[in-house]
């Protein structure tokens, strides 16, 4: 009994061997995962990533791909839900047995799928998670997305020096939790540059209609309007409070830094501050390729969302060419989550290195992006940047 | 088994989805065969989590006592609007109750120190396997079963028909009613805190109107006439995306297609019709 | 600033009555919850967006594009949805339920088709005159809002009242049985009904379109949950209802928000949905809830 157990076991790990690690030593793809919104509400962010993913991975596989091996991506849509995030993060890693995984494209669903990656032992790495709690979750989580916390403080101080404001009104979104956790980080901003606030007041996801809230803010008389908004509602709010005769200046967070500001609120959309790692007025020479390429590629100018997939897809290439693939997925994931930390790059955002996080158990954890912000001001259709 | 092992690493939330989905099936299920409109599970799947969280999160609270102070939480908030909410009727009931969704969902947004509002609680000990999930479908499928072969389950049927008549024959039909309407708001809660524990992460806005039509979806697709309607309608729901994950963007779009379909071509729900098709083939 | 408040509320109410306006037709008369109404919604702001944007078409014609297009997408909606179900004797639920497969299904093609992001009309689409009435700023979409939604109520309480086609109407919505049995073409009545229904809701697709300055697939939505609110609260099935709990909502929406606090106005607005639901449940106009024959 036990004889031929053991030869059937022996003879099933032949099989596996030779059917399941082999083949993976012979391949000469390198298999990453995308997980993006590209339906549902989220999906206007997921797209524009996923543009910014392939439009990268395009480009490294024309000059001749990581050490001479393809980048084979492999992209499913995680609907901005975290159940879908979940799945579809468990499919990519164990299925589909990609070395990487970048996404998801919102922060709740980050909070729900990241730590799968962790005790997965697979490198997630997320280019527009912005919210806390999520590099905490342990040191195979990645993100080159700017935190509000490391932006704001210097928009408000720029826009403060420049315009001369000591006090403002507040407005954000209370049902997001971007805008939630930015208007958090602007009230703290606040605390610390002693601006005093004349009045905050909230709106959600899906509003029509900021009158009542602008009107309520007019008569407080501040000298500004800090808004931490999405451009779906940002650019009615800016367009709505001029028609209220109000002419002050915003100071947005990351979600306004969007040329799709321009198009929705085309001439109200003047004198809105905002500060973001990237700005499609950076006259880098990386960043010009960028915008020239993706103009081509896809016949529009891109926004924020695009640029930091783009970068991150090199990041990552950047610890990839370092590396020499065993064909062992275990020992590849685990090596190149040894080797991202140190990577540095310069790409269409600036230059751009890793920052350890401290977990939940004030251990180090994962990996936060370290960018300096640039500060702009919109006039005429333009986001002019100020030194 | 090595084909197992990669099924489940792969597939194990989905599965665990399913049995949740199926819990809040059946949770619609009971309050439907009734007689009552209620679509306010959502809401009750709200309070199941978060009491259940703000538990495992603060405390050192055992699972199954968690599991319980959720699924408790939510059938006395149900007992406290029950009464009043109960005297309507039709479609009356159905927007209460959605408006009582609503309103839950707010009050979490609004409770900021002690829901985390908006950023919602992250971090959840991931403490729910396949047993909890499995033990509590069983549970509840067998107790529905035998209910409604029993003279309980034959009052609320008559409920569901006829109000009228059941009250005249003596019958506390109010009482049924908000018995019905406590039970299904405890399985709502208790599949509120199975799913928060094994998906790390809660927010309000997931238990929104999105929710507590998916959850009527899931019912009323299934069908009344049987418990096993509620399980089959939850895992359809549950599986369906996943099935035609292949279809990429025309996914959405798929899924509202089919979900028509099914509702015309059978209106009493996939149950009452597969019973309709097999008597036809074994006559 | 109450003076602007005020005409924050009245364009605020306007906004909403309009919308609900369709939606408790459906409800009255073919007794349905149709939640793909907001979808219709969407829709009309599309079809208005593209003649605009493809054919250059000025805003009326575009109106009349949207009305056209939605009209003929409720027609549909009957014949293919809601009158087999009712030829099936289906239970209450389940045409409430396969119009959410038909606003899945008209979201995803509106999302393919178009892409997801915002949209807006062209700035010329609009006269952007403001006028100043006791400092408070009201702008041309604003009055022409509130005017449509007085119109259309006041007009479609004279077809109801003193047409044959309102009478028919009524008949319909207090027994279908009986207004068939009395020579009603009831299929018929239905399938203008709906067609009706939709061309309200797509027309206030448009105008909440230009009053927003955005058109994206999932706009129906936060303007369904609103518009089941005012129904609620005005009654449903009556269209003096959707018009003043339209008004009733968006003043106490803006009230909240002036004097209490942004944050609370949606626990408000749901708090009097409840209070209505519990005191009463027909709604400010609606009649109380009988057991159909």
């Amino acid at each position: 009994m036990k004889f031929s157990r053991r030869l059937i076991g022996s003879r099933a790990l032949l099989f596996i061997l030779v059917f399941g690690v082999l083949p993976n030593t012979a391949a000469a793809q390198i298999k990453i995962g995308i997980a993006e919104a590209l339906t549902g509400n989220a999906s206007q962010y997921g797209v524009a990533i996923r543009k910014g993913f392939e439009l990268a991975a395009g480009e490294i596989a024309a000059s001749g791909g990581i050490n001479g091996q393809k980048l084979e991506l492999v992209i499913e849509d995680e609907q901005g839900k975290k159940e879908e995030a979940i799945n579809v993060f468990k499919k990519l890693i164990f299925q589909d047995k990609v070395v990487l995984l970048f996404g998801p494209t919102l922060s709740n669903s980050a909070q729900a799928s990241d730590p799968v990656a962790q005790a997965a032992k697979v490198v997630v790495f997320g280019t527009s998670n912005t919210a806390d709690g999520i590099t905490s979750i342990g040191n195979y989580v990645f993100r080159n997305s700017v935190t509000e916390a490391d932006i704001l403080p210097a928009t408000l101080k720029a826009a403060a020096q420049k315009t001369g404001f000591s006090k403002v009104a507040v407005l954000y979104g209370n049902d997001d939790i971007f805008t939630r956790s930015g208007y958090d980080n602007f009230k703290k901003a606040l605390q610390d540059l002693k601006i005093g606030v004349t009045t905050t007041e909230t709106f959600a996801k899906g509003d029509v209609d900021f009158k009542p809230q602008l009107t309520k803010i007019k008569g407080t008389n501040p000298d500004a309007i800090v808004l931490s908004a999405l451009v779906a509602e940002g650019a009615p709010i800016m367009v709505q409070a001029r028609q209220l005769g109000i002419t002050l200046p915003f100071v947005g967070g990351n979600g306004m830094n969007s040329p799709r500001v321009f198009e929705l609120a085309r001439d109200y959309s003047d004198n809105l501050w905002v500060g973001s790692p990237w700005s499609v007025e950076s006259s880098t020479a990386e960043n010009k390729r960028f915008v020239a390429a993706y103009k081509k590629a896809y016949g529009t100018v891109p926004d924020q969302f695009a640029a930091q997939a783009y970068d991150a897809m090199y990041i990552a290439a950047e610890a990839m060419r370092k590396l020499k693939f065993a064909g062992n997925l275990d020992a590849d994931r685990r090596a190149l989550r040894d080797a991202l930390p140190a990577v540095q790059w310069n790409g269409a955002t600036g230059p751009f290195k890793f920052r350890q996080a401290i977990g939940r158990d004030g251990k180090p954890a994962g990996y936060d992006a370290v960018q300096t912000a640039i500060v702009m001001v919109t006039k005429r259709n333009h986001y002019v940047i100020q030194k | 088994m090595e084909w197992l092992d990669s099924f489940w690493s792969t597939y194990s939330t989905l599965v665990l989805s399913t049995g949740t989905n199926v819990l809040l099936a059946l949770s619609i299920y009971v309050t439907l065969a009734c007689g009552l409109l209620s679509v306010a599970n959502a809401g009750f799947m709200a309070i199941g989590a978060y009491s259940a969280v703000l538990l495992t999160l603060h405390t050192v609270t055992p699972l199954p006592l968690a599991l319980m102070v959720g699924a408790i939480a939510a059938a006395m908030v149900a007992l406290l609007i029950g009464v009043p909410t109960l005297r309507l009727s039709g479609v009356y009931l159905a927007m209460a109750t959605l408006a009582f969704g609503e309103v839950v969902r707010i009050l979490i947004l609004n409770a900021e120190d002690v829901t985390g509002g908006a950023l919602g609680l992250n971090g959840i000990p991931q403490l729910v396997g396949v047993f909890e999930v499995i033990t509590s479908v069983a549970v509840a499928l067998y107790v529905f079963l035998r209910l409604a072969h029993s003279r309980i389950g034959r009052t609320i049927t008559a409920i569901s028909q006829d109000e009228i008549a059941t009250e005249l024959m003596g019958l506390n039909v109010r009482a049924y009613k908000l018995v019905c309407f406590v039970i299904g708001a405890a399985l709502a809660g208790l599949a509120g805190a199975l799913n928060a524990h094994f998906t790390f992460f809660i927010s309000p806005n997931e238990y929104g109107f999105e929710r507590a039509v998916e959850i009527l979806a899931m019912g009323v697709i299934g069908g009344v006439s049987s418990p096993w309607g509620a399980v089959l309608g939850g895992t359809l729901i549950t599986a369906l995306p996943e099935l035609l994950r292949g279809m990429g963007r025309y996914r959405p779009l798929i899924n509202g297609v089919i979900l028509i379909m099914i509702i015309l071509y059978s209106p009493k729900g996939l149950w009452d019709g597969l019973q309709t098709l097999l008597r036809r083939v074994r006559p | 600033m109450l003076a602007q408040q005020i005409i924050n509320g009245l364009s605020l109410g306007g906004v909403y009555a309009l919308f609900a306006l369709g939606f408790t037709l459906v409800f009255g008369v073919l007794n349905v919850i149709n939640l793909a109404h907001g979808a219709i919604f969407m829709i009309g702001a599309y079809a208005a967006l593209y003649a605009v944007l493809v054919f250059h078409f000025s805003l009326l014609p575009a109106i009349f594009v949207a009305a056209l297009v939605t009209g003929v997408a409720g027609w549909i909606l009957d014949k293919l949805i809601f009158a087999p179900l009712r030829a099936r004797r289906a239970p209450h639920l389940a045409p409430m339920i396969a119009t959410i497969g038909v606003s899945i299904c008209l979201a995803s093609i509106i999302e393919g088709y178009f892409g997801s992001e915002n949209l807006r009309f062209p700035l010329d689409t609009l006269p952007s005159s403001t006028l100043s009435l006791a400092s408070a700023q009201v702008n041309w979409l604003d009055v022409n809002i509130i005017g449509l939604a007085l119109l259309l109520m006041g007009g479609m309480l004279w077809v109801i009242r003193h047409s044959s086609t309102g009478r028919a109407l009524r008949a319909l919505a207090e027994s279908p049985k009986a207004a068939a049995l009395l020579g009603v073409n009831v299929g018929e009545l239905f399938g203008a009904t709906s067609v009706i229904a939709s061309i309200l809701g797509g027309v206030s697709g448009v105008l909440i379109a230009l009053y927003t300055n955005s058109v994206f697939p999932h706009m129906g939505q936060p303007m369904l949950h609103k518009g089941i609110a005012v129904v609620i609260i005005g009654g449903m099935g009556d269209v003096r209802g959707a018009l003043i709990g339209g008004f009733f909502l968006g003043f106490a929406e803006v009230l909240t928000i002036a004097y209490i606090g942004s944050n609370m106005r949606d626990a408000v607005a749901f708090g009097l949905l409840f209070s209505v639901l519990l005191l009463r449940p027909a709604g400010l106009f609606g009649q109380a809830p009988q057991r159909r024959a």
